[in-house]
């Protein structure tokens, strides 16, 4: 291919024009003929069995027309894996946290269906609930499923080396702590789905999410359909960031009223609802044990987490691990032992998310500092003594095939001037790093792999069909850029059709980080399939050989003799009279070790390839409100190849403010026993406009060999480095280490006193 | 509860619609005229999502009820471009990356729109906080910032 005309531009995305306007339509403002409204009633208790539900006075009252309750679904219980399905969507036996969906109404209004919940009679035997993780392992602590003893859900261990020797060895040995409650992803748009069911069978879903063929095969699993009469439509989704993966009541309740009402039903729920009955983020207690040698190399690593997974299982196994994987795709841990455990609680169910582990992640990146400041080592040098690189392996076994991690961190402290800032700024003003690595594209069996095709109308304009899925990163609009930069077009005149579980291939969807890496990588496959075969016809009709040919602005040409052009048309043309019409197809499934396994066995390569990332922060801290105000941040990212870099710079913009400023400084959940305190916008704090510092991107390109032109992923750019930044600024600003996240002005008014009793 | 007949003037067309008197403002432009570009995020006026113009003023339609509205001109996003052409606003969210999901879209440029009539050359920092009372989750308000800049500069 000749140089690229597209690729790596700052390009418009293809989906904004319909976002400006007000065209864009999210699933809630779908409506289909004969709609009816769906409501969800809730458990009021954290931990009761169900010992009756009387629907009959909701059934009498005028407009109801269906009702459901755990009688009316197959019993099929639900999991991501097949050694977590623990969670029937419409619960029979009992009720395990306060939101938890009991009972379903569809009527012909929302005031009715109301109504209806309110006629709805349960009988419930309330049983002990037990809400905080370490309780809940003891002995005698109440007992949330029969088959996991002590509430443990999920034990991934993994032991690396010689751990205890090492640490005999190490010059230097240092234990701490972190912890942090629970948050939300706050995704702006609320949960909602719309169901239609029709007399052949066929059940078409839309709703926010990130896969529609991972939520497809779910819902043919609980359905006890066949998975072609379950369609997953495409709609616009309000934000994903790992909250929108797995399978949750809400579409399986959507499509049970839909199948018994035969009508169709939309179920949008309150903000309330979508904070505490689809998915939360993990709280964590993370104790670290880190030995070092006098250089500040890591010898011995013994990693214990204990998270509290709530009700149920979602991707436990993946959500206990993914906080270890990011460490060891960081730095180089010759002697290793790491214990997760995802505990089972009397709370709303834990899922993945962009700014997952924060207690862990920035628990080591902070302790990293306090080891590199006993042995007296520049924090960027100590991390840059242990950092991985090209042709390195991980501890449980992943080649690192391309790696810009020391380049990203050079990089960002000598455009944030670290050197002349670090242990320099005045009392209250501070600087710290964070730095981490990301797993690209990771084993998820015949759902980790995309593929795509393209076909040509006579006019030369194409339709990509890809399984793509956009939650507002920018991927339908990237392999469209891609696949047109292939072909020699224009991104207008490239049709896109995608994430549509029935008509679209298979495509892991937004998730693993995978978009870039693995579907764009297919849509590129089938362009140049799509390129190959319009070349060899050409050929014939400009008498030239094909690698004397190349495609722009939708004519073929001869390189060296520019002016022997013809439109892409006439070859489109010939090849459908000819019988050949042009049709790409492509591909790409990342090179994983497929019998990795999260919690069997977790050795060999894990991913396709991994993204690197440094961050700067600055903070002022206000010593006498506790208030920390982060001023600037520099990030530089190794993606790979930024195919558009405008959109790549608005994920380290979002990321500072999702994992920076909102996660390490605002957000948590507060709470009641089972009951969430704050499950509302006024008083679940994110980051406003006001808060945001000064942002300075930089991107690092290390043109990745298995990606499409180089590119890897730029989605967790900063989100899960952001809170050892933060943390270690404050440290560098004010001298105290505040170890439970949020850091929130009471801990660090706290520390504070703390520090001035010592002095 | 009585419904009524109440006239709302929106995006310079005039409607009638039977409401209740309950009835939010977001609701009626929602359901009843089925201009779905307002959203609604919170239904509790935190997160701004819904914010619509009132006689030119940003006003978060799920607090505003429609009954209040009579007589007023109403603007919402799908007014904003006029036979087909962007307002500088939408053009400048476009060309400069400030959409991400889009959700909080609408109400960003028309919360802009507003105050850059206001405030024809703003400083960045009157720029955000103008736009404090929208939430956005995906963006950072990096680019929006910069894109409401930019449409300040071309005005």
């Amino acid at each position: 291919m000749a140089e690229h005309t597209l690729v790596g531009q700052r390009v418009v995305r293809i989906d904004s024009r319909a976002k400006a306007t007000g065209q864009a339509r999210y699933t809630a403002d779908l409506t289909l003929p004969r709609m009816l409204c769906g409501k969800v009633l809730r458990s009021p208790h954290a931990h009761a069995r169900i010992l009756n539900i009387d629907t009959s006075k909701a059934e009498r009252l005028r407009g109801v027309r269906a009702i459901v309750t755990g009688k009316d679904a197959a019993g099929v219980k639900w999991g991501v894996f097949g050694y977590t399905r623990d969670q029937e969507l419409l619960t029979r036996d009992k009720v395990r946290y306060i939101g938890e969906d009991v009972a379903a109404v569809a009527a012909e209004d929302e005031d009715t269906a109301v109504e209806a919940l309110k006629l709805i009679e349960v009988e419930y035997e309330v049983l002990p609930a037990v809400f905080d993780p370490l309780e809940a392992t003891q002995e005698g602590a109440p007992q949330i499923h029969d088959h996991a003893e002590n509430n443990i859900n999920i034990h991934v261990p993994i032991e690396v080396g010689n751990v205890d020797k090492a640490f005999r060895d190490a010059y230097y040995v240092r234990e701490d702590r972190f912890v942090n409650t629970e948050y939300g992803y706050c995704q702006t748009e609320p949960y909602a789905v719309l169901a239609s069911y029709d007399s052949d069978g066929n059940l078409e879903i839309w709703t926010p999410n990130a896969s529609p063929h991972t939520k497809a095969k779910a819902l043919s699993n609980l359905l006890q359909k066949p998975l072609s009469k379950v369609k997953v439509r495409k709609v616009y989704t309000g934000g994903a960031f790992g909250g929108r993966s797995d399978i949750f009541p809400g579409e399986f309740i959507a499509a049970l009223l839909a199948m018994k009402a035969g009508r169709p039903v939309k179920l949008v729920y309150t903000r309330e609802e979508s904070f505490t009955s689809v998915r939360q983020v993990h709280s964590m207690v993370v104790d670290l044990k880190t030995g070092v040698a006098k250089d500040g190399r890591f010898l011995a690593n013994e990693i214990k987490v204990v998270m509290d997974g709530g009700a149920y299982s979602s991707t436990g196994p993946i959500a206990t691990s993914v906080p270890f994987l990011v460490w060891e795709e960081t730095y180089r841990l010759p002697n290793v032992r790491f214990n997760g455990y995802r505990v089972y609680t009397n709370k709303p169910v834990r899922g993945m998310y962009r700014c997952h582990g924060r207690a862990f992640l920035g628990g080591l990146g902070m302790q990293l500092d306090m080891i590199a400041e006993e042995l007296g080592i520049d924090p960027v040098e100590m991390r840059l003594r242990n950092a991985l690189t090209t042709g390195d392996t991980q501890a449980t076994g992943s080649k690192i095939i391309s790696c810009g991690l020391s380049e990203a961190m050079e990089q960002a402290a000598e455009e944030s001037g670290w050197k002349h800032k670090r242990g320099k700024l005045p009392h209250g003003k501070g600087i710290g790093m964070g730095a981490n690595g990301m797993m690209v594209g990771f084993p998820m069996g015949i759902r980790g792999g995309s593929s795509a095709m393209i076909k040509f109308n006579e006019d030369a304009g194409a339709t990509l069909i890809s399984g793509v899925v956009d939650n507002g990163q920018g991927n339908e609009s990237m392999v469209v850029q891609v696949a047109a930069d292939v072909l020699g077009l224009k991104m207008e005149d490239i049709s896109l059709v995608c994430s549509d579980s029935e008509i679209t291939p298979l495509d892991q969807g937004a998730y693993s980080q995978a978009a870039a890496f693995v579907s764009a990588n297919a849509a590129m496959g089938a362009a140049i399939d799509a390129r190959e075969q319009i070349l060899e016809i050409a050929s014939e009709m400009l008498d030239a050989t094909v690698d004397e040919l190349d495609l722009r602005d939708g004519y073929v040409f001869v390189k060296e003799r520019p002016e022997r052009t013809m439109w892409m048309g006439k070859a489109i043309r010939k090849a459908l009279i000819e019988d050949t019409p042009i049709m790409g197809r492509g591909s790409y499934m990342p090179k994983v070790d497929q019998r990795r396994e999260w919690v069997s066995n977790p050795r060999g390569q894990h991913a396709g390839t991994f993204s690197f990332g440094a961050v700067i922060a600055e903070v002022e801290v206000d010593t006498e409100t506790g208030q920390v105000r982060v001023t600037n941040v520099t990030g530089a990212h190794d993606c790979g190849f930024a195919i558009n870099p405008m959109a790549v710079e608005g994920q380290l913009e979002g990321s500072v403010a999702s994992g920076g400023v909102g996660a390490t400084l605002l957000e948590e959940h507060s709470w009641d026993g089972g009951q969430m305190l704050n499950a509302n916008m006024l008083e679940y704090k994110v980051p406003l406009s006001v808060d945001m510092p000064q942002i300075t991107p930089i991107i690092v390109e290390t043109i990745d060999p298995e990606g499409p032109f180089g590119a890897k992923e730029a989605g967790l750019w900063g989100s899960m480095n952001m809170f050892q930044a933060i943390g270690n600024a404050i440290y560098d600003a004010v001298g105290v280490w505040i170890k439970e996240f949020p850091i929130t002005p009471d801990k660090v008014l706290a520390a504070l006193e703390e520090k001035d009793k010592d002095r | 509860m009585e419904k009524q007949l109440i006239q709302l003037t929106v995006n310079g067309e005039g409607h009638d619609v039977v409401v209740t008197p309950n009835q939010t403002l977001v609701d009626v432009l929602r359901e009843d005229l089925e201009l779905t570009g307002t959203k609604v995020g919170c239904d509790e006026g935190a997160c701004g999502t819904c914010t619509v113009l009132i006689d030119g003023k940003p006003v978060r339609s799920c607090l505003t009820l429609a009954v209040e509205a009579q007589g007023k001109s109403i603007e919402t996003i799908e007014g904003l471009a006029v036979d087909g052409e962007l307002h500088p606003v939408q053009k400048a969210f476009i060309e400069r990356g400030a959409i991400q999901c889009g959700f909080c879209t609408p109400a960003m440029i028309l919360t802009s729109k507003a105050f850059l009539e206001q405030n024809p050359h703003p400083t960045e920092e009157q720029v955000r906080r103008a736009i404090s009372g929208v939430v956005c989750r995906c963006t950072g308000y990096a680019k929006i910032v910069e894109a409401i800049m930019a449409a300040a500069g071309e005005s």
